[in-house]
């Protein structure tokens, strides 16, 4: 175990870019700004505008002119988390996709098809799902 | 100078929303919290300069393992008050997770090395981005582990399916194509009423005529109950 005595100091040129990459996302920081200040505007207006008189009867739980019958938090069909759990999958295997599209033209055709044989074990996946009836709603 | 003010904002309110996803009374906000701090973790892998990171941590994790923490603290029939009551029996479990992850960050940052020969990673360099370097090295280099990725997606998916999906023999699954080839004629039907003549007085009808499901198939129609197509409404 050596404890070896750098310590991290980036470089001027390491610094450098990292000036460069936050200003390419400097129009991101623009619509985070809009869009709070839109939000905040709705909010706020309605918060100042409106005209509010809050009492119990208006503030209580509603259900169609009954008192709300029973917890919200209550058993749900599994079937809604086997397709957040197959949504989950597909989209890790979008995000492999695009570092391939991004460098295909370097890595070649080994690279091409080591992707296509990805994408195939996939598939294999993908057709016992739909045969098997798991994308079906009853 | 922007750079540290960036840092430090990111920093701080990804440690606030860690110490909230912890003590937060109400489990969905505490997933909440869970969502803000991967998008401020997001920020700090943008600081750092690893941008795929960054949008993988947004696209995957905000948007599909977030989604599916909501859906269990949502769905699931636990009583919250119950799960605080372990708190003194998990308390050594946690703790000596929380040790081992402390362990790992002062090995990082000390720069102790357990291995020797291990090389000190190099940055791909400016001209090149964060994602390319990647794209480059996973599907050749390393084919072979990314192949095994695949493999794992393969058995996550297969073992979710064989764990949640059930037949009901009572179900009636869709027929996307008799819904399609449906007309209007085979579910309306216009009728001349005569005025203050109410259904019950016509001796009643059923809409539409053979029923809702008849663009749903059964699985198996011997576990149907029998339907009697002439039943009346307001029999």
């Amino acid at each position: 175990m050596a404890l070896s005595p750098r310590v991290a100091t980036p470089s001027s040129e390491f610094r450098h870019t990292m000036q460069n990459l936050l200003s390419a996302y400097f129009p991101i920081a623009v619509f985070i700004v809009i869009a709070a200040g839109v939000s905040a505007a709705m909010l706020g207006g309605s918060l100042l505008a409106g005209r509010q008189k809050p009492y119990a009867e208006k503030n209580s739980a509603y259900e169609c002119g009954f008192d709300a019958f029973d917890d919200a938090r209550r058993r749900f069909d599994v079937r809604f988390y086997l397709v957040a759990i197959l949504f989950i999958i597909f989209d890790l295997e979008v995000a492999f996709l695009f570092p391939w599209a991004i460098s295909l033209g370097r890595i070649g055709l080994f690279g091409f098809w080591s992707m296509l044989g990805f994408l195939g074990v996939l598939t294999v996946g993908f057709i016992y799902e739909w045969r098997k009836g798991a994308l079906d709603w009853e | 100078m922007i750079t540290q003010i960036t840092f430090y904002l990111f920093a701080t309110i990804l440690v606030l929303c860690a110490g909230m996803v912890v003590s937060a009374r109400n489990p969905v906000h505490a997933v909440l919290f869970l969502i803000l701090g991967f998008f401020n973790a997001a920020g700090l892998f943008l600081i750092a300069g690893a941008e795929f990171l960054a949008m993988i941590l947004v696209i995957v994790y905000v948007g599909a393992v977030a989604v599916l923490f909501l859906f269990v603290v949502m769905m699931l029939d636990v009583n919250f008050n119950q799960l605080r009551e372990g708190l003194q029996r998990y308390a050594p479990v946690g703790a000596a997770i929380g040790v081992a992850l402390l362990a790992e960050l002062i090995f990082t940052v000390g720069r102790l090395k357990l291995v020797p020969g291990v090389q000190e990673p190099t940055l791909p360099g400016p001209q090149i981005s964060n994602t390319e370097a990647l794209g480059r090295l996973i599907y050749t280099d390393y084919v072979l582990l990314f192949q095994a990725c695949g493999l794992v997606l393969l058995v996550a998916m297969i073992g979710a399916i064989v764990l949640t999906l059930r037949d009901r023999p009572s179900a009636r699954r869709q027929n996307i194509s008799l819904q399609h080839a449906r007309l209007p004629a085979d579910t309306m039907e216009m009728m001349q009423l005569e005025v203050g003549a109410g259904t019950d007085a016509l001796g009643g009808f059923i809409r539409p005529r053979d029923g809702y499901g008849a663009t749903a198939e059964p699985i198996d129609a011997r576990a149907l109950p029998a339907r009697r197509s002439d039943e009346k409404l307001g029999a």
